[in-house]
């Protein structure tokens, strides 16, 4: 006849157990959240954390803008509106590359057999530094514009455009030369690349424009 | 015999539990830097995810009041022609510009991750992937094109590291990417059909697995950019 456990068994059972179950929550617990934050590195945190402060500050500044101007416009007065209205046009006509600008900015030039894709990413790059306005050889651009490759070269909105390449970018100063300065130091390692440099101007002209088709396909 | 069993097992439970102190000793020693990068990182996670928070508030914030001088021009309007005229011409400017919502027929298109390989990030989607198929879309004439939701303007930029996207002033962006254009469908859909256009991703489709598809919709609908259209330095010539 088996003989009934005793008490004692029982509580060294019973602890056994409890420290099984503590040193195996203990060891899964950092294993998992290792495993969580296993595709994400603190540098790439680092950086997204910065690009989300100046983003917010871009945003806050913006938020700021629309309220003074709703404040404007619950005064009640036709003036007002017009005259808001007025200046919005007039700066998405900037936006949209309707019409002629200037302001600082950069020209950056390079020498070299470049595809549609490599200017896409050279003008990506200065939009990323806060280009408002852009232009490659006299062509202007904006984010719709068609960058194309065909067999007499490149081509921007179906017009052929060819090397060597001068982009022209109005905007932030600073912020811009920083991208000239790491585009073109990058590109300088590139052995296709003849020539590259860039200057930096207080004021830039861009007289080229963007020829802006009409909706067909979407409305409101 | 009752005390000799009693010794026994406190002898078995006193083994267990120094058995057990001496391997949670040794884990902890050798995971010594892991466990404070794990602090570390969560500290910035939490960063990102604080920051992420913010900007959504600002950037529903910015639609909103978007919304409510819409209205109050709107009135001003019905009571001045001259203002009327000045809306209705800004009205065409804005849906260009894409502060406006825009409906009618064009392409959805999904891009997910692969398989993960042997170091390289190649299988993740990265933000000139979806440079190149949002550029493919108003090549086949897209009149306006969104990402995961968020609008391109004329003005948006691309960037971010490996396998995440930012736009502009948004959120960065992961996987699944869903990129949705309005503009001319059977434009669109030729092309991203046709298999000598996005070679590079497609590569990547056949080699690691990516996820690239499309389908063409009679009706879609894309929602107002909701950041901010700065031009603090471009001033008209």
């Amino acid at each position: 006849m088996p003989s009934r456990p005793s008490l004692n068994a029982v509580v060294v059972g019973l602890l056994s157990a409890l420290l099984a179950f503590v040193a195996v929550v203990q060891v899964r617990s950092q294993f998992e959240v290792e495993r969580s934050l296993s595709g994400v590195d603190p540098t790439t945190l680092a950086f997204l954390i910065d690009d989300l402060h100046r983003a917010n500050d871009t945003l806050a500044r913006d938020a700021g803008a629309l309220a003074a101007r709703r404040a404007a416009l619950q005064g009640g007065s036709n003036q007002e509106a017009a005259a808001q209205l007025n200046a919005e046009a007039a700066q998405l006509r900037v936006v949209e590359g309707l019409v002629p600008v200037h302001g600082p900015g950069v020209v950056v030039t390079v020498d070299a057999p470049l595809t549609p894709l490599d200017l896409q990413d050279a003008l990506d790059n200065l939009r990323v530094a806060g280009a408002e306005a852009l232009a490659l050889n006299d062509q202007r651009l904006v984010t719709s514009s068609v960058i194309n490759g065909d067999s007499e070269g490149v081509t921007v909105d179906g017009v052929s455009v060819r090397g060597p390449w001068t982009l022209w970018a109005i905007g932030d100063p600073t912020r811009l030369s920083s991208a000239a300065d790491q585009m073109t130091r990058a590109l300088r390692d590139d052995p296709r690349v003849h020539s590259a440099g860039y200057r930096a101007e207080s004021d830039l002209v861009i007289r080229s424009t963007v020829v802006q088709r009409p909706f067909v396909y979407g409305s409101a | 015999m009752t005390l000799r069993r009693t010794g026994a097992y406190l002898l078995v439970a006193l083994t267990a539990l120094t058995f057990g102190y001496l391997i949670t000793a040794q884990l902890r020693a050798e995971l010594p830097v892991p466990g404070n990068r794990v602090v570390r990182t969560e500290a910035l996670v939490r960063t990102v995810q604080d920051l992420e928070s913010t900007n959504a508030g600002y950037r529903s914030q910015i639609s909103s009041l978007r919304g409510q001088i819409d209205t109050l021009e709107a009135q001003a309007a019905q009571r001045s022609d001259t203002t009327q005229r000045l809306r209705d011409e800004v009205a065409g400017l804005r849906a260009h510009a894409g502060v406006t919502q825009l409906r009618g027929p064009g392409v959805v298109v999904d891009l997910g991750n692969g398989r993960p390989g042997a170091g390289a990030t190649d299988y993740l989607v990265n933000f000139q992937d979806i440079q190149d198929v949002v550029n493919l879309l108003f090549q086949g004439g897209a009149e306006g094109v969104a990402v995961n939701g968020h609008r391109i303007s004329p003005l948006s930029s691309f960037s971010g590291p490996a396998g995440t996207v930012v736009i502009d002033q948004g959120n960065p962006l992961n996987a699944p990417f869903q990129v949705v254009a309005v503009g001319n469908r059977n434009q669109m859909e030729h092309l991203m059909g046709d298999a000598s256009k996005l070679g590079g991703l497609r590569n990547r489709q056949r080699a690691l697995g990516l996820a690239l598809s499309f389908q063409g919709s009679p009706d879609l609908t894309l929602a107002p950019y909701d950041s901010a259209l700065e031009t603090r330095f471009a001033q008209p010539a």
